[in-house]
């Protein structure tokens, strides 16, 4: 009752964030929270519920999910970092190099994305095949002693994935840069700092912030990504997304399916958890360090 | 410590010429202030020192070397911007070491000089803050340690207080001198405020709208003894009144079409100072004795009728028409806690005194 009372009384604002906490509660924990619960009913088609179990997962407690879980983390990875080398230089430049047009440009990263993703990586076939123009080029070049396929591999995936989750990483680094305050750059020549080290000590750590975002953005939906892979890959590797798909779509195994998502979920919600302690424990330590020092050469 | 030399300097933005043939000498370890109105250039004057921008024409000199093309992270030239451009993804220390790290000095030394700068400048204890929860006076005063860390041989201010309340400004500017001092570096501060400039400088530059140098000189030079009718509107309050000039023997008499003769004293007659010669005069208000009674020893008097009359505190205003329609300030010092005995008010008749030596003449 005390607890109810205070709420009332102290925390008021909390009551006109009622509406967004329920809006988050029925459109993004329930969903996830019902796959967890799901994960752990046991359902007969006979008899109907039977108990909650860790059956399925059981089940599912096999290398190849691990190696599953491995290949999309890699997956995500070379996506974001492949996506950070070249989303950075564009964003940068479009942000402070580009003094007009800079919309027509924006329009012309996002305008891709507004096509059908199917019809996106459709249009890769046709680049990648043995006798598109990329091939034909690669020979004229040397680096192809014949024409060949370029689908179906790990390669073609990763164009895929990388071209489709480009402007995620673009955009949120771009939105940073471009709010700077442009006479910071300024006041640091004029504190003696050479182009290069006004990108080291200002324009990149003032960019951070956008650089984690962009990494969010394309690593999470790049970790449950399984139309680029099943399609540009040839479905030679399985992934996280591509097994679930199979589980609910193909088998029909949806136990499993919700277990093998869980599976997924917690291990995204780990790794991004645990860089994110590692980055702010760092940080602290080196503060704490540093204040001491300051401490000891005040006296 | 070296002067700056500007010789002949052109710059333009977007075709617009700014600066024209500017040329001007800022002497060493003074605290010199370039005044002028907003948007004549005295900004564009500072960014080619500092090195944010390039001359079109024309040379710039630190001492004897001539850095007119040199980059702005060589000079020896440091800023504080008007907006502080203070780095928000660093705290208070860090933001005052920038410069003393990128020059790879020590760790323990730029500990120790930058413990130093934030004791005075007032900021001890501060040294972790976050940028965005300073105040604005504190602001500012992380951008002056800031830009006085690495000794710079010249520090450029441009309009540092402009974002100051009154009091906070008053403050401030008692502050910069008391730095100054203690720095010995040669400061040169934008304003287009005249009484900061006043309060300030040890020389000042005037420029005026078209971003022309008109006079150059102490705080006390340019009130009394202003070169023309900008400077000495610009800088303080003034009446100007138009008349010709007659001089006789060594004498030197005004006329003013429908207020008769003045005598001007000039300490140092100029050439154009000829008989016959339309100039201007340039007045202080309050040079000017406002009475209703006559007085002797005065050697102007003029007569007129009062139109209003301001009370701002430490003085009262008095708005004159004179007989010949033309109008005239007065200031009156209110020395006396309790009302004067000779109330002027509105509509009163009065007289006006002042000495020959108060008049200056000048040409434009």
């Amino acid at each position: 009752m005390n607890f109810v009372k205070r709420i009332l009384q102290e925390e008021y604002p909390f009551i006109f964030a009622l509406p967004a906490f329920m809006w988050q509660l029925f459109f993004l924990y329930l969903p996830l929270v019902s796959i967890v619960v799901f994960s752990f009913l046991e359902f007969s088609p006979l008899q109907g519920f039977l108990g909650f179990s860790f059956s399925y997962y059981v089940k599912i407690f096999k290398l190849v999910y691990l190696k599953v879980i491995l290949n999309s983390f890699f997956l995500a990875l070379f996506t974001s970092i492949i996506c950070l080398v070249i989303s950075y230089p564009v964003a940068y430049f479009l942000a402070l190099k580009v003094k007009r047009f800079k919309t027509l440009f924006l329009f012309g990263l996002v305008l891709p994305s507004w096509t059908n993703l199917i019809v996106q990586i459709y249009a890769w076939f046709f680049l990648l095949e043995r006798r598109s123009i990329i091939s034909k080029l690669l020979c004229y070049i040397g680096i192809f002693s014949e024409p060949r396929h370029m689908i179906n591999s790990y390669f073609s995936t990763m164009i895929g994935m990388v071209y489709c989750f480009l402007p995620f990483m673009i955009l949120p680094i771009y939105t940073v840069l471009e709010k700077m305050n442009r006479s910071l750059l300024e006041a640091s020549s004029d504190l003696g700092a050479s182009r290069f080290v006004t990108f080291r000590k200002v324009i990149l750590p003032i960019s951070l912030p956008g650089i984690y975002t962009g990494l969010l953005l394309v690593f999470v939906p790049a970790f449950g990504e399984f139309v680029i892979p099943s399609l540009l890959g040839g479905a030679k590797k399985a992934y996280w997304g591509t097994v679930i798909v199979d589980k609910f779509l193909i088998s029909g195994e949806w136990r499993s399916g919700f277990a093998i998502a869980t599976v997924g979920v917690l291990f995204l919600g780990l790794f991004i958890g645990l860089l994110f302690s590692v980055f702010k424990i760092v940080k602290v330590l080196k503060t704490k360090r540093f204040k001491l020092k300051i401490q000891a050469s005040k006296k | 410590m070296r002067a700056i030399k500007i010789q002949n300097v052109s710059k333009s933005y977007n075709q617009e010429l700014i600066l024209d043939d500017l040329s001007l000498n800022i002497p060493s370890g003074q605290f010199f202030t370039l005044l002028g109105p907003s948007g004549c250039g005295k900004t564009t004057l500072l960014r080619l020192i500092s090195g944010l921008e390039t001359v079109d024409s024309g040379k710039i000199f630190l001492g004897d070397e001539d850095i007119t093309y040199q980059p702005a992270y060589k000079r020896r030239v440091n800023t504080v911007f008007q907006q502080y451009a203070l780095f928000p993804h660093l705290s208070v220390f860090d933001n005052v070491a920038y410069s003393l790290r990128i020059k790879g000095v020590s760790e323990k030394i730029v500990r120790h000089k930058v413990l130093h700068l934030l004791a005075i400048v007032r900021l001890a204890g501060r040294e972790f803050k976050e940028i965005k929860n300073l105040s604005g006076g504190q602001q500012q005063r992380v951008a002056l340690a800031r830009a006085i860390a690495c000794e710079p041989e010249v520090l450029l201010l441009d309009e540092p207080l402009a974002a100051l309340d009154f009091n906070l400004r008053e403050q401030m500017l008692i502050e910069l001198m008391d730095l100054q001092e203690k720095f010995k570096t040669t400061f040169v501060y934008i304003t287009h405020d005249q009484s900061e400039a006043l309060t300030v400088s040890d020389s000042m530059a005037i420029m005026n709208h078209d971003g022309q140098i008109e006079q150059i000189g102490t705080s006390e030079e340019i009130y009394e003894f202003p070169s023309s009718c900008f400077v000495a509107n610009f800088v303080g309050n003034t009446n100007i009144i138009e008349g010709v000039l007659y001089i006789r023997d060594n004498q030197i008499e005004f006329k003013v079409d429908g207020l008769g003769d003045f005598w001007v004293f000039v300490p140092k007659k100029k050439s154009w100072m000829v008989s016959g010669r339309k100039v201007f005069m340039s007045l202080r208000p309050e040079k000017i004795l406002i009475s209703k009674k006559k007085m002797e020893n005065f050697s102007n008097h003029l007569v007129g009728t009062v139109l209003n009359v301001v009370y701002k505190g430490r003085s009262t205003l008095y708005k004159v028409r004179l007989k010949n329609g033309k109008l005239i300030l007065a200031f009156e010092q209110n020395e006396e806690h309790f009302p004067q005995q000779e109330d002027i008010c509105a509509q009163d008749e009065v007289n006006l005194y002042f000495q020959k030596e108060n008049i200056v003449l000048l040409e434009r």
